[in-house]
């Protein structure tokens, strides 16, 4: 399983790897990252991840850009959004273009987990 | 729009608590630091249907300190781009917080950190609606809410 996480904070993107690094539900998956859903973009097409988590406010490209690019490309694979932002708006427009969820930071690996569950 | 209320202390603990394991207490005394002591500040701003800022600030070796827990490495590993990404990513976490709280549609800026000694954050057309100090193992953490003055 491959998995990529794209935030523009190397801080988080630490944070989010050493999370799934704890779960049993992801054990084993290779973590790919990228810093903005400009570079995803280009990771998803030469990787073909199992499940993108990103955050939503970014430089270049934001996440919710980064899913409509995909949705007109038209192959998305599974996506949520880890922010930490998290308005019932952002809710809908996630769910809109396909988000599988939309986890809120602060998270823990157990908040993480739950949501993984119902996406993979 | 009316002045939501937004609880800036119980924001800052649950960001610290889950995100890096460490206790925040509340501070009794004002929240400022000395003027000799190096500190960080990450800022993001608030624009929509409230406009305001989120400032956060801690001294440098604290700053250190957050960045090693993030970074999952020892502080003298820790370089200054790591520290100020972790300042930066505090205050993108609290700001977003804020601004989840705060109703109407708004945009969350993408952060700013500066560091330095004896100085002062404005943001023009902006003044302090609510401070706070709070302490981590004893060092100084000081969360500030800015408005536009018109809002």
């Amino acid at each position: 399983m491959k998995i990529l996480v794209v935030d523009d904070s190397k801080a988080m993107r630490a944070i989010v790897k050493r999370a799934l690094s704890t779960l049993d539900r992801v054990a084993g998956a290779t973590i790919l990252e990228a810093v903005d859903g400009r570079e995803a973009l280009g990771v998803i097409q030469a990787e073909s991840p199992d499940l993108v988590l990103s955050d939503w406010n970014m430089p270049e490209m934001t996440g919710i850009e980064l899913l409509q690019a995909l949705n007109e490309g038209g192959a998305v694979p599974p996506f949520g959004f880890v922010t930490s932002e998290s308005t019932p708006e952002m809710h809908e427009l996630a769910k809109t273009h396909g988000a599988k969820f939309l986890v809120s930071k602060p998270f823990t690996p157990e908040s993480l987990d739950q949501a993984l569950a119902g996406a993979l | 729009m009316d002045a939501p209320v937004v609880e800036l202390d119980r924001i800052a603990s649950d960001i610290w608590t889950a995100m890096l394991g460490l206790t925040l207490e509340p501070y009794h005394d004002a929240p400022v630091f000395p003027p000799d002591q190096r500190v960080a500040t990450g800022v993001v701003q608030i624009t929509g249907d409230f406009e305001g800022a989120v400032t956060i600030q801690l001294g440098d070796t604290k700053a250190r300190d957050i960045a090693a827990v993030m970074f999952a490495m020892e502080p003298e590993e820790v370089g200054d781009e790591e520290v100020s990404d972790a300042v930066g990513e505090l205050a993108n976490m609290t700001g977003g917080n804020v601004k989840s709280t705060i109703c109407g549609s708004c945009q969350l800026s993408l952060p700013s950190v500066t560091s330095g000694r004896d100085y002062h954050v404005s943001l023009p057309g902006t003044a302090v609606r609510e401070r706070i100090g709070m302490t981590c193992d004893g060092d100084l953490v000081v969360i500030t809410m800015l408005t536009r003055q018109d809002a």
